[in-house]
């Protein structure tokens, strides 16, 4: 077998920098001796019932061995029945209790996978909010779907088989130690070439896995988009690219599949030349002392057979450590989200009033490169505020600092005289929500995708704040009415239905304060023209910043904002705004005639 | 079929009638491989069955006190090692190979088959269906494919076993070869109902995933709102849930493990019992009776592949049925292509169902109502419907395009519908599509306004160069607006002869927008373009404006004329209905929007 270098192209390798954190190997090894603590009375039970089915093997080639000793001895009477019995004995209970390390290796991994993945839920839910819409949730969606997934098989069977797998050789080389001492160092001779041969394999094995896995999961993202892009790949006549693609996405998979089998080729013959040098010397060292007379045949019996039991837990240990490297990936991946500081915010600071204002503002997502300049602005109470102004302005960053989601880099926004930014955001959105184009309809019951703003509504409070948007027609013809389960996978909503719920979710949490981001803007004119209906009846009396891709937003909203390159360039009503003939009103005459 | 020669060139015609066939047929296309697993198996397996024998002599030899015949013994174990060793690793090299040539195939046949469909392929089976094809079905299928040598081998070793125990020690040989059926087909009643229960608890671990990635797909909403604790409630039950089906699976496991145990432990001691019965009476000597336990031992290893072979049959037969599903799936067309394709279409295009015509090189704007109404008549325009509603063809230049070869018809009119899909990979590979190659990349760029997405696509990459930014599935990493202006570059840079938009711009703001249709009428001057819109900006830039009300041309003009004349014009650009029409012009005469005033004395004016 010639050499192999692993291939040029690796699809693991990061194209783009990860929007959230990978934990550190310190937080991975906090992160799972704290789950070992938490799981010890498994650990030691699974460790007990293993020790019990070790030994109850090992009867069998103990007993033969006695016997070949008195037949070899020539003794007539071998005590048959009660060999038999013994032997019938051990097996029983060998059968009961491997069946019960089965058992509890199982529940003890689904115990820890469950905790795994909770945990990780639990800490991706308390996200602070300026985290998430600056990281999105492609990042998360990634973690929580692949990486649990890589690491289901590492617990729920690599720990606990890893565990038995250690404990079970040891056991062995301690029963071969306790039946024939002298022949415990033949085991011994075959060490070396396990150790050079896993030393070689396990450098090169975990990372390689990697990139063959995501190889593997390249070719079918390629079909999985192909499929969902249809009507564009037929379109754009895109097909033949398609194919192209896929073809080349499975060179690179396959690539990696040569080289990891190559791997395979190197590990193979050294695990199988291990076991055969064992049991050969085993019997050759063996055989020799019995010749000396030094041990007698019974114990080179037991020791072969045991010997040759030694296959299964050295198998089981190498398989399953490849797959715990794998795993420790994502593990990192996983953990790396609990290094994320929730913004715990200081719970003394509550608003004193409505009034939002910004006063001077400088913000920027990166070091050095500000999006807003110099930003002051008073919105008092019930006013309606349009944002207008070209893409990229930062129309979207301003909602968002008004919204407290993310804190000024200099100057403050505030609430009531309260820093947004200091507040935590359970307390902020007990005042301000932000509206965006994502109307998440969640899988589940119309119920629950209402419950969400306020969990404490009755039934009642439910269909009125659907009267509220006008939803209640369509929702009261439901077949299930408020237990129709929604969300992909359940009844399809139309965006506008979505967008509804969205709304009916704002009437329940009742907040002063609403920033419209773009909110109705993927929606058709049609259904626009619905919605803007239910939006002003759930507007109604509250402070209302819109960031309008529209001009008719802007048309009838009190103060009309220009952003313009971080700025606000132009401030005031419609009217006056058209009579100063700037920016605002050279759109206006070209939208309206 | 070597793993360095993938992909296939051609990956074959598949027999599609049925899961079972396409196994059939998927096994008969590497037969060269599967011989070669099989010979490498019988080696393996036979090797590792000459170990008791070894062992058995030099226990004898010991008992002879023969330093010589230990030697031997010796010798046999290191060449039995050997051979083990040699068959092990080409017996995996062979077998893998075969998995991933299957598996390869599979993934080939599925793209090629997609590619064929279009957007015909969601319509007829779900996405997630062809989607659960390529990632889960083929592991299987190959699996089976690739397994199906190796158990042949481990069946025939068992065979070449027992006639071997039987010829060399024919009392006990007979007991083995009477206990190894029993013990192969031991475990297969159980099967059924742990692979049952293991499909029960992967489709509830699927169900907590779901919930999961759900939560995350709306944790914005969740964190903007509230509800954190009821949807963690919900997962964590969930969650619990998979627990359960997983322990319950792993009970019928380990009952299976404990089985495995006794049935070979059983005939272990009847194999010892009925041996020592034989030293006792001097028919056979200790060795032989060491050879024949060790021999039961070892059996389990082959013994394993039937369980094995079973498990894998139940598993991919379900995949494999789907798999033929969807590759058996075929383009129907719905007329008869009678033209030949050969000549250029060009000209005016008209539609005969609606009367709607677009004058060759201009720019014409329709104005619809009904936006579904809206879609299907741009989907027409372009000839070859996915779901014909029995109307007449479109017209280019007179010639029907539905009779047209389909590539002849989409490279003649590109249809941009609603939602178009930005594929992943760089925005370099974004724009690389098909296209006339007079429309360089950064002229259609700038027609539809995507500077500020190159700036924020170079902040993501790794060396400020916006065309080698990754961008990600379906654009998710960009705003609703960007996506809609990358699309609308990428079909411009197609430069197709007539290009159809549908709504082209419904989520760009206002003043981009007007630029962009500056853009767009600078850049497809003297060639046909439609767009389907209601924004006053782009109707206001187009040369034609054509009103289609009730499935029929209702008005043409020019929008400032239409907007004075037609009021059902009017209705659908500016938004309004009759009622608010008489509501709303008492008023002022403003367009309906976000802001309804009640009262306009309300009005407080801050600065």
């Amino acid at each position: 077998m010639i050499g192999l270098a692993p291939p040029d192209y690796d699809p693991a390798a990061l194209r783009t920098a990860t929007t959230l954190p990978v934990g550190t190997p310190a937080t991975v090894r906090a992160y799972v001796g704290e789950l070992l603590r938490r799981h010890r009375r498994a650990f030691v039970i699974l460790i007990a019932v293993n020790t019990v089915a070790v030994v109850a093997s090992m009867a069998g080639p103990w007993l033969l061995g006695s016997l070949v000793e008195k037949a070899a001895d020539g003794a007539r009477d071998l005590h048959l029945e009660r060999t038999a019995a013994l032997f019938a004995g051990a097996l029983v209970v060998q059968a009961f209790f491997v069946r019960l390390v089965r058992l509890r290796g199982a529940m003890l991994g689904e115990r820890m996978l469950a905790d795994l993945r909770e945990d990780f839920l639990v800490r991706s839910v308390g996200l602070p909010p300026g985290v998430l819409e600056r990281a999105g949730t492609g990042d998360l969606l990634s973690r929580i779907t692949t990486d649990v997934d890589r690491l289901a098989n590492a617990m729920r069977e690599a720990v606990p088989q890893l565990t038995i797998g250690v404990f079970w050789i040891v056991l062995l080389l301690g029963g071969l130690t306790v039946s024939a001492p002298q022949l415990a160092p033949a085991v011994l001779v075959a060490v070396p070439l396990l150790v050079a041969g896993c030393r070689w394999y396990f450098k090169r094995a975990p990372s390689a896995y990697r990139s063959e896995a995501a190889g593997y999961a390249a070719v079918a993202a390629v079909l999985a988009e192909s499929v969902d892009a249809g009507r564009t790949v037929e379109s754009h006549r895109l097909g033949g690219r398609r194919v192209a693609l896929s073809d080349r996405r499975i060179k690179e998979w396959t690539a990696w599949e040569r080289y990891t089998l190559y791997l395979r080729s190197v590990l193979f013959p050294v695990i199988n030349l291990t076991h055969a040098t064992v049991l050969t010397s085993v019997l050759m060292i063996g055989g020799v002392f019995v010749l000396q007379g030094w041990i007698g045949i019974g114990q080179l019996t037991t020791g072969a057979l045991i010997a040759q039991m030694m296959v299964d837990p050295v198998n089981l240990i190498l398989r399953w450590y490849d797959e715990l490297q794998v795993a420790q990936v994502s593990l990192a991946r996983l953990v790396g989200v609990r290094e994320i500081e929730p913004e715990a915010g200081d719970d003394r600071v509550r608003p004193d009033g409505r009034d939002v204002r910004a006063d001077e503002v400088h913000f920027g997502y990166r070091e050095g490169v500000d999006v807003l300049h110099r930003v002051t602005m008073d919105v008092p109470p019930g006013t309606r505020l349009a944002l207008v102004g070209p893409s990229g302005a930062g129309k979207s960053t301003l909602g968002r600092l008004l919204a407290g989601i993310y804190a000024p880099r200099t100057g403050h926004v505030t609430l009531g005289a309260a820093e947004l930014s200091r507040m935590p955001a359970e307390r902020v959105r007990e005042h301000v929500a932000l509206v965006n184009q994502e109307h998440h309809v969640f899988v589940g019951s119309l119920r629950d995708n209402l419950l969400l703003a306020r969990s404490s509504a009755k039934d009642a409070e439910l269909w009125a704040a659907l009267g509220a948007v006008d939803a209640d027609g369509w929702a009261r013809a439901l077949e299930d009415g408020l237990d129709a389960e929604v969300g992909s996978g359940g009844l399809a909503l139309s965006p506008a239905q979505a967008q509804q719920i969205a709304l009916a979710r704002l009437v329940l949490a009742d907040p002063h304060t609403l920033v419209l981001d773009e909110a109705t803007s993927l929606l058709d004119p049609r259904a626009a023209r619905h919605l803007e209906r239910s939006l002003s009846r759930v507007l109604d009396g509250r402070t209302v910043v819109a960031i309008a891709h529209r001009l008719h937003t802007a048309h009838d909203a009190d103060v009309i904002a220009v952003v313009e390159n971080g700025r606000i360039s132009e401030l005031g009503s419609h009217d006056e705004l058209v009579a100063a003939a700037g920016a605002y009103a050279a759109l206006w005459r070209s939208w309206h005639g | 079929m070597q793993i360095r020669d993938l992909p296939y060139v051609d990956p074959g015609l598949p027999d599609v009638r049925s899961g079972p066939r396409f196994l059939l047929w998927l096994g008969r296309r590497q037969r060269g491989g599967q011989l070669r697993a099989l010979s490498w198996g019988l080696l393996h397996f036979v090797s590792v069955m000459v170990l008791p024998y070894g062992v058995g002599r030099a226990v004898q030899a010991v008992v002879d006190r023969s330093g010589s015949s230990l030697a031997l013994a010796g010798a046999m174990l290191a060449v039995a090692a050997v051979c083990i060793a040699l068959g092990d690793t080409m017996l995996h090299r062979t077998a893998v190979t075969n998995w991933i040539t299957a598996a390869a195939r599979v993934q080939q046949l599925l793209i090629r088959k997609t590619s064929e469909l279009g957007s015909l392929l969601t319509r007829r089976v779900a996405a997630g269906e062809v989607v659960a094809v390529s990632t889960g079905d083929v592991e299987k299928i190959g699996w089976f494919v690739e397994a199906v040598s190796r158990f042949l081998a481990a069946a025939l070793t068992l065979v070449v076993v027992c006639v071997g125990l039987v010829i060399y020690q024919p009392a006990l040989g007979v007991v083995v070869a009477v206990g190894v059926p029993l013990l192969a087909l031991g475990v297969l009643p159980l099967l059924p109902r742990a692979t049952e229960l293991a499909d029960v608890q992967r489709e509830k671990a699927g169900r907590a995933t779901e919930l999961a990635s759900d939560t995350v797909a709306g944790l914005r909403v969740l964190r903007g709102i509230g509800g954190e604790e009821l949807f963690l409630k919900r997962y964590r039950r969930a969650s619990q849930e998979v627990r359960t089906a997983a322990v319950r699976s792993a009970r019928m496991w380990s009952a299976i493990t404990a089985v495995q145990v006794l049935l070979p432990g059983l005939l272990l001691i009847s194999v010892v019992w009925y041996g020592l019965g034989l030293v006792a009476d001097g028919r056979i000597a200790v060795g032989e009776l060491v050879t024949v336990y060790s021999a039961v031992m070892v059996l389990s290893y082959p013994l394993r592949h039937f369980e094995e072979i079973a498990m894998a049959y139940s598993f991919s037969r379900p995949s494999a049925r789907r798999a033929a599903r969807v590759l058996s799936l075929e383009r129907i067309a719905a007329t008869k292509t009678t033209g030949a394709g050969d000549g250029t279409l060009t000209g005016d295009l008209y539609d005969p169902a609606t009367g709607l015509l677009a004058p060759a090189g201009a720019l014409t704007a329709v104005v619809c109502g009904d936006p579904d109404a809206a879609g299907r008549l741009a989907e027409r325009l372009g000839g070859h419907p996915a779901e014909p509603e029995g109307l007449p063809s479109a017209l280019l230049g007179g010639v029907a395009l539905d009779e047209q070869p389909l590539e002849a018809a989409r490279t003649a009119v590109l249809v941009q519908d609603k939602d178009p899909v930005l594929l992943s990979g760089t925005l370099a590979e974004l724009l690389d599509v098909p296209a006339s190659g007079s429309v360089a990349a950064d002229r259609a760029l700038a027609a539809a306004e995507s500077g500020d997405v190159l700036d924020a696509l170079a902040q993501a990459s790794l060396d400020n160069d916006p065309m080698a930014a990754p961008i990600t599935e379906r654009g998710r990493s960009l705003s609703g607006g960007q996506r809609q202006r990358l699309a609308l570059a990428r079909s411009l840079v197609t430069d197709p002869e007539v290009l159809v938009l549908d709504e082209p711009t419904s989520a760009v703001d206002s003043h981009t927008e007007a630029r962009i249709a500056d853009g767009l009428r600078n850049l497809r001057s003297g060639r046909t373009t439609v767009v389907f819109t209601s924004s006053p900006l782009l109707l206001d830039r187009a040369e034609q404006v054509v009103l289609v009300h009730e499935g029929k041309v209702a008005a043409v003009g020019v929008h400032r004329q239409l907007l004075s004349s037609e009021p059902r014009y009017r209705a659908v650009v500016t938004r309004e209905t009759d009622a608010e029409q008489q509501l709303v012009g008492a008023q002022r005469g403003a367009p309906e929007a976000v802001f309804t005033k009640a009262d306009t004395d309300d009005i407080e004016e801050t600065a």
